[in-house]
């Protein structure tokens, strides 16, 4: 919202030959939010990128370790069976492994087994671009069956934090597990804003809140009890209640954000620091100790993370907490709110009446 | 090509004979996590390590 009113004073102010400069493609491709402080740096977005390079050349270990990423991403493509739409052009941000086409392509998640099966999603999709900065992790499944179903195109972005594309290009930009590590969020959700064409969606899911909380505070514990301190080994991250501001910052309408849970167990907490690591989810908070974890912390936390969070069985949880938003690009004929005080209904006399 | 061991995979197999001396540490740190301080459960910790040491020097004969 910000950003589209100092655009209007702008354009109105641009006349003669500032107007000529602007329509010369000399404008920025994206937008900014009005001059604030200064970003702040919490990820190395190098080391992020290494580790998705790393992960993704183990072909093996990182399909494997992709279950969370096709879950998600199914999760989160399911909510397009609740849109009476088709998209032209759709962009997936911080596409990783392109789990979204996968996704896609797959058959209806939510098939009523009293109705015909209906197509799979990508029928309601012309195009895909799949946007991703690691180059090896967008195309490791390049030569896979689900690329034939769908029109793709992969792009290798120089900057996980910038988005080459015009404005107003797209009709849907959707994001699996791409935002985590995106220093800049609200910057990053006004570029995706100002892409989307007017009254269209978009859509993201991202670890949120509670997400690795019993692996932090294992590691807190053992580092405080083994070496008297600690250093940051899980990301912060964004609240549940943070993305509803920072999609309305960001100038999208008719929010809507909700949670869900993905508990997975492992046989102890090393399994799931290798996983993370397949996933290329490794720690790149800036600020971190360089190195491996010492072994002594190691070893402690595990005992820790068995006796404070273990499972009965022996296995340990891992929570991670998906956060899912949906935000609408203004336009003028979108459903509106009606004005306060012109409601003809008492809500109560129908609840009453019950 | 045959697959390496992963140091890792190695630490948490030895790791593993460990549970009762970790189970005792655990205890010791959850008992009152609120006040941890270097060297809380020092002796707890050098027993399991000492378990963690001797494991792993039996894998390797």
């Amino acid at each position: 919202m910000h950003w589209t009113v100092s655009r209007f004073q702008l354009l109105r102010g641009a006349k003669g030959v500032r107007a000529s400069c602007w329509s010369s493609g000399a404008r920025r491709s994206y937008a900014f939010t009005t001059a604030g402080p200064p970003v702040h740096e919490v990820f190395n977005t190098r080391t992020k990128w290494l580790q998705k390079e790393r992960a993704a050349s183990n072909l093996e270990e990182s399909r494997i370790a992709d279950y969370l990423k096709n879950e998600v991403a199914v999760r989160l493509c399911e909510r397009l069976l609740d849109i009476k739409r088709s998209y032209p052009r759709v962009l997936d941000v911080g596409a990783n492994s392109c789990n979204v086409a996968r996704a896609l392509t797959a058959p209806n998640p939510d098939s009523d087994p009293n109705m015909p099966e209906s197509d799979p999603l990508v029928t309601k999709i012309e195009h895909l671009t799949a946007a991703e900065s690691s180059k090896t992790m967008l195309y490791r499944d390049a030569d896979e069956p689900f690329n034939q179903q769908i029109n793709m195109t992969r792009e290798v972005l120089a900057s996980q934090e910038t988005l080459p594309y015009e404005a107003n290009t797209f009709d849907l930009v959707l994001s699996s597990l791409g935002l985590h590590w995106i220093n800049d969020l609200p910057g990053m959700l006004s570029q995706i804003n100002n892409i989307l064409k007017p009254d269209c969606a978009f859509m993201g899911a991202m670890f949120g809140g509670d997400t690795l909380f019993e692996l932090r505070t294992s590691l807190q514990l053992a580092e405080q009890e083994r070496r008297g301190g600690l250093s940051p080994h899980v990301s912060p991250l964004a609240d549940t209640r943070d993305c509803g501001g920072l999609l309305q910052r960001a100038g999208f309408k008719m929010v809507g954000v909700d949670v869900d849970d993905i508990i997975v167990d492992y046989p102890d907490s090393f399994a799931l620091m290798q996983d993370l690591q397949a996933m290329g989810e490794s720690n790149a908070v800036l600020g971190r100790e360089m190195g491996a974890i010492q072994r002594d912390v190691l070893l402690a936390a595990d005992a820790i993370y068995r006796e404070l969070h273990g499972n009965e069985d022996g296995t340990v949880p891992a929570t991670f907490r998906m956060i899912y938003m949906i935000g609408w690009k203004e336009s003028e004929d979108q459903a509106q709110p009606l004005p306060r005080g012109s409601g003809q209904i008492n809500l109560k006399d129908v609840l009453e009446s019950k | 090509m045959p697959t390496r061991t992963r140091p890792i995979q190695k630490f948490a197999a030895a790791v593993s004979q460990c549970s009762p001396e970790a189970a005792v540490y655990g205890k010791c740190i959850v008992a009152d996590y609120n006040s941890v301080h270097k060297d809380k459960c020092v002796a707890e910790f050098m027993k399991l390590k000492d378990c963690y040491l001797s494991q792993k020097a039996s894998k390797k004969k």
